[in-house]
């Protein structure tokens, strides 16, 4: 952002100034931070409009010297005195680094802080008014360059002889550039900004050559540690992250997204390898394994709150912007605050970041969001450019620059194929694809991504994968890091067909096997040596304490010789009465955390379908045939608590739909169709041949459409902007003369059709609701608009919804109906608003599904209606 | 080994009240000639600074510099278990990792003591520097509370404009305007009852009510307070506490919106 935050003092009277960034172009492991004070009488009158953000008195960077805490000491008890600035400079220049000449930190220090500049003139002009200026020293041992004080120092009395004199004269003169530039401050950091680079480039015969303002992880040839603006083992800046992210989201070619990451991991591998791990978590935003369930997704309002607190704008100022741009991190990145701070927070790094973002999704307990509030400020203050916008993604828990994370872990493994960890500094090999064939080069890049992504998959948990890549290497992986029960692994994903015909084009000539898809929900559920019981969802979530029934009588399942186990199964509500699987609405009643055996009324029965591992035994790489005979072996099933998957091992086309049909008549949604014996292990990274779904609703004929009414539209948000991204769906009841909420729809729009939409619909916006528009505050819209056009979709599913309004009272009292998955087809031009699917249709629409039938007399709603 | 007994408890008490909204935690620098705090709120906008000196206290004694990281938040729930008049001594060994407080009632029928356990923080030592200012407005602290309680119902932002004549407080915001003008009068017999002011060149700055309210807090440790302001430099609102050293806070002008 240009200026988040702009901190005081000075730039008007440019006397008290404060450089940017703690880490500079020119990384060396130590350099001298100062700031100076000024004392003075007359207040200096301004150049220009205040623009860059500038920090009154110093500025301390997190780590304490001795020689600050001195400083700082100074400061408090008594007035500054030259002696002791001469002192404290004395003290600084023992810290620099050998191999970076004095005159490169000046010329850094100048060159990249645009405030910097601007400032020095004034205080020449203030020297002639007789101001009184005394410079003092601040100093941490955090490699900031601020140079500043010597500067004015050596222009005030020239007695630092350390500072050459060309530069000197050098900057004066660009000072009298600058002071006409002045009153456009803007301008002037530009080009102080594009003067850097070549002066950076020129001028360091070291081993950077780059600055932060112009880290650039797109480039071609990147060398880890040439082309990185920090230095060996000090902490990546958070900037270097954001730049990364930054500039993957103008690309959207995914070969070219992993190239830029990597050579980002690839700095941080050689450069500052312990900040890894925090970088590979932050690229997928998250701050720990999923399985161990913390999550960041912090609410809007609060960060609205948070950028509003931080920069002194109003509340409605910030969320028109958010209406605007439709993305919290671009309006955190371009609000200039209006209050001035203190003094400037050190620079964000790469770890202080994670560790923050890991405290707060911890938090719990009393007024934890005011907790959590000032923890975000205390970032947000301390952000600059990019990073307040991915600092306020990564809190809102969703980055959206299309980085998805396979191709993090792809980005992984090509940093590993070129600067292979591990490694001593400075490294030998910093580009491997240099010295073999692209042949070969390609081929240990396809060995090492398939590797971590294996292992990702079978264990996910990168605080084990990351210390053992940075330690051992890549291929020390599959020995350490193995399928351990109590950790749960990816689960297998199944690819939707459309019929049953894509079914038998896929696996054609292949042994395979249907099962019923039950419909209910995913449970993974590990048994370790020790007798643990853990039970994970379908994302690795802990699902245990949700299921204490399936865990008492998991005994009884398990077979004499099981002594651990890990399975892939589906829990499903089961009606004990009436001995029949309930829709996955019921099971999704039951209480989800720490539930008691005692209070549960939805009884789930489990249905086994694969086993993955056995007594110490990882059987991923067997053929599903085989792990299902083990299954079959090793497991029991107990009628309505433990049952093995309705199977059916067959080739033809027929049986197929035989089955299918079946299996909806058994409240099931469809087919699982997999492989028996070729590519049929269960190693997701490898791509073996993909589990297919058939379900009722992809089959052609199955479910009818349904025309309804557009009530209103919610704006949309990333790459939506500008648009709709979703609307809000009704149908009418003529006998009430209403309009009922039935679902929001957001999927089956091209990005025409959107604009079309918003279009149109945008010439019917109302103030507010129709009084005769039905819907649950949940649902409000962002605009409402003017019943004006009919849409045909479809959906899955019809379901009872205690929010959604359509066929309130028909079906049962309290409960209307919604539908489930509902995608757009077309505007019905040739339908009437009273023409669009009417409340009556749509209840019958809800009784004639197979599942409501198979439940249909225990129904009793539904004989009162008839 | 630390230990410093200060005979009225309520002025400590005060002093946490005027500075825990603030700060939640904060470092205690404990040297021979006294306890220091300085500290930065989480946004960076306002500054404490406090210094006790060990004058002022009944008894002082300090080994060794002593930083004490302290929640603040848990250290007023122990001064809340005393009452004003009774005897406090507050003690810690070189190095520990717990601070001891006791009370001890002025006739030495009830002694309390209780063990508050320090906090490992990050420090920042900033450095503060001297400043001539261009205007300095000595005020009744209860006045000074009355204008910024009054003002911040109106906007969320004070203009405090100095001249000669006097000074003036306003505001604006969505229901109107504000303004309180304080002319000078030293008339009054009592110094701390009369508004004074010192100026060199007239000042005009922004400031954001929030902070001002929550620094009118410190209002009960003195009867007057002391504003010094410079263009472009932040407010310094300082109370002396009597006999016992003073506290301040900076606070950052904001800036006049024009874009």
């Amino acid at each position: 952002m240009n200026v988040l935050y702009r901190s005081y003092f000075h730039p008007k009277n440019g006397i008290k100034k404060e450089k940017d960034p703690p880490v500079l172009s020119v990384s060396t492991s130590s350099t001298s931070p100062e700031d100076l004070e000024v004392v003075h009488t007359t207040p200096i009158k301004t150049y220009g409009k205040r623009k860059k953000h500038a920090i009154l008195f110093s500025d301390s960077d997190e780590e304490t010297s001795d020689s600050k805490k001195k400083c700082a000491k100074n400061t408090i008890s008594t007035k500054p005195n030259d002696e002791k600035l001469e002192e404290s400079i004395e003290e600084q220049s023992p810290l620099k680094d050998t191999d970076k000449s004095l005159t490169q930190d000046n010329e850094i220090s100048e060159s990249d802080c645009g405030t910097t500049k601007i400032n020095d003139h004034p205080i020449k002009d203030a020297l002639q008014d007789q101001t009184q200026i005394k410079t003092k020293c601040e100093e941490s041992s955090l490699p900031s360059i601020k140079f500043e004080p010597t500067h004015i120092k050596s222009d005030n009395s020239d007695t630092d002889e350390k500072v050459p004199n060309k530069l000197i004269t050098d900057k004066k003169n660009k000072l009298k550039k600058k002071s006409k530039k002045a009153s456009k401050i803007e301008s002037f950091e530009k080009s102080s900004d594009e003067q850097s680079p070549t002066k950076d480039a020129d001028e360091s015969p070291n081993h950077k050559n780059v600055s932060e303002s112009e880290y650039d992880p797109t480039k071609k040839n990147y060398h880890p540690i040439r082309d990185a603006f920090w230095n060996h083992n000090q902490p990546t800046p958070y900037r270097a992250l954001t730049k990364t992210l930054l500039c993957i989201e103008e690309v959207s070619a995914r070969l070219k997204i992993i190239e830029i990451l990597s050579n980002y991991f690839r700095s941080v591998i050689v450069v500052s390898p312990k900040d890894l791990l925090p970088s590979v978590y932050l690229c997928l935003n998250k701050v720990c394994p999923d399985y161990i369930g913390l999550e960041l997704g912090i609410a809007e309002t609060t960060l609205l709150k948070a950028i509003v607190q931080t920069t002194g704008r109003s509340m409605a100022q910030v969320k028109s912007d958010v209406k605007k741009t439709g993305d919290l991190g671009i309006v955190a990145e371009k609000s200039k605050s209006n209050q001035k701070t203190m003094f400037k927070p050190a620079r964000l790094t790469v770890k202080s970041v994670f560790d923050k973002l890991k405290e707060i999704s911890e938090m719990t307990g009393h007024a934890v969001t005011v907790k959590k509030l000032d923890k975000i400020q205390s970032m947000f203050i301390a952000c600059q450019d990019s990073e307040a916008r991915f600092l306020m993604r990564s809190l809102a828990g969703k980055l959206r620059i299309g980085l998805a994370e396979q191709s993090v872990l792809q980005a992984l493994g090509l940093a590993c194929t070129m600067t292979p960890p591990p490694q001593n500094f400075p490294p030998e090999i910093l580009n491997a694809a240099k010295k073999m064939s692209e042949e070969k080069f390609k081929k240990t890049y396809d060995g090492n991504t398939l590797i971590i992504k294996t292992t990702y998959c079978e264990s996910p948990n990168l605080d084990i994968i990351i210390p053992i890549i940075l330690e051992v290497g890549v291929s020390a992986l599959p020995e350490n890091c193995k399928l351990t029960p109590g950790i749960p692994l990816k689960p297998m994903l199944a690819h939707p067909t459309k019929g049953v015909h894509e079914v038998l084009s896929r696996f054609d000539g292949l042994k395979f096997t249907c099962e019923w898809k039950y419909d209910g929900e995913r449970a993974q559920i590990h048994l370790t040596e020790d007798g643990n019981i853990c039970i994970y969802s379908r994302n690795q979530e802990n699902n245990t304490s949700k299921y204490p029934d399936i865990i008492n009588r998991l005994d009884s399942t398990k077979g004499p010789n099981v002594k651990s186990f890990v399975m892939d199964s589906e829990a499903v509500a089961w009606d004990r009465e009436n001995k029949k699987i309930m829709p996955f609405q019921i099971l999704s009643t039951r209480k989800r955390k720490n539930a008691n055996e005692a209070d549960i009324k939805v009884q789930v029965c489990v249905y086994m379908f694969d086993l993955l591992y056995l007594n110490g035994e990882s059987l991923v790489k067997r053929p599903f045939c085989e792990r299902r005979q083990l299954l079959r072996e090793n497991f029991i099933e107990v009628e309505e608590q433990f049952l093995l998957a309705t199977s059916l091992d067959t080739t033809k086309m027929e049986e197929v739909q035989d089955f299918l049909e079946e299996s909806i008549k058994g409240n099931c949604e469809g087919l699982m169709v997999k492989t028996l014996e070729e590519e049929a292990t269960y190693e997701i990274a490898k791509r073996s041949r993909n589990w297919l779904k058939l379900k009722k609703d992809y089959l052609d004929g199955v479910g009818d459409t349904i025309d309804v009414v557009v009530l209103g539209g919610y704006l949309g948000r990333g790459k939506r902007t500008g648009t709709y991204g979703g609307f809000l769906l009704a149908c009418y009841d003529p006998d009430s003369e209403e309009y009922q909420s039935i679902c929001k729809i957001g999927t089956g729009f091209s990005d025409e059709d959107l604009q079309t939409h918003t279009e149109f619909f945008q010439q019917h916006i109302i103030d507010g609701p129709k009084s005769y528009y039905r819907y649950d505050q949940s649902h409000e819209p962002d605009h409402w608009f003017e019943t004006a056009q009919v849409w045909e979709i479809k959906c899955a599913d019809l379901s009872l919804s205690p929010v959604h309004r359509a066929a309130l009272g028909i079906v049962d009292p309290e409960k209307g109906i919604s539908l489930r998955f509902p995608r757009f087809l077309r505007i019905r031009e040739d339908k009437s608003i009273e023409q669009s699917t009417s409340a009556q249709q749509i209840a019958e629409l809800y009784y004639s599904q197979v599942q409501i039938i198979n439940q249909g007399s225990t129904n009793t709603n539904r004989e009162d209606f008839y | 080994m630390f230990e410093a007994r200060l005979l009225k408890s309520g002025q400590l008490k005060k002093i946490l009240e005027a500075i825990k909204e603030l700060l939640k935690e904060a470092t205690f620098d404990c040297s021979d000639s006294g306890i220091q705090l300085q500290a930065m709120d989480d946004a960076h906008v306002s500054l404490v600074s406090m210094c006790l000196k060990s004058t002022g206290f009944d008894k002082f004694r300090c080994d060794r510099n002593l930083s004490m990281g302290i929640n603040l938040e848990s250290m007023v729930k122990i001064m809340k278990c005393c009452s004003n008049d009774d005897i406090m001594t507050i003690k810690a060994q070189d190095n520990a990792d717990t601070l001891t407080i006791m009370f001890e009632t002025s006739n030495q029928e009830k002694m309390s003591d209780y063990e508050m356990k320090l906090m490992n923080l990050d420090q920042e030592h900033l450095g503060i520097p001297e400043t001539n200012y261009s205007c300095i407005i000595k005020m009744p602290s209860t006045e000074f509370a009355r204008i910024c309680r009054d003002l911040s119902q109106f906007g969320e932002s004070v203009i405090i404009a100095c001249t000669k004549d006097g000074v003036k407080f306003s505001t604006s915001g969505d229901i109107g305007s504000a303004n309180v003008k304080l002319s000078q009068n030293s008339s009054i017999d009592k110094e701390e009852e009369g508004v004074t002011i010192e100026m060199q060149q007239a000042v005009c700055l922004t400031f954001a009510c929030r902070y001002l309210n929550l620094f009118c807090k410190a209002a009960p440790l003195s009867p007057q307070v002391i504003l010094s302001m410079s263009g472009d430099v932040p407010l310094v609102v300082e109370y002396q506490i009597e006999e016992l050293g003073y506290i301040r806070y900076y606070l950052a002008p904001k800036i006049e919106e024009d874009d």
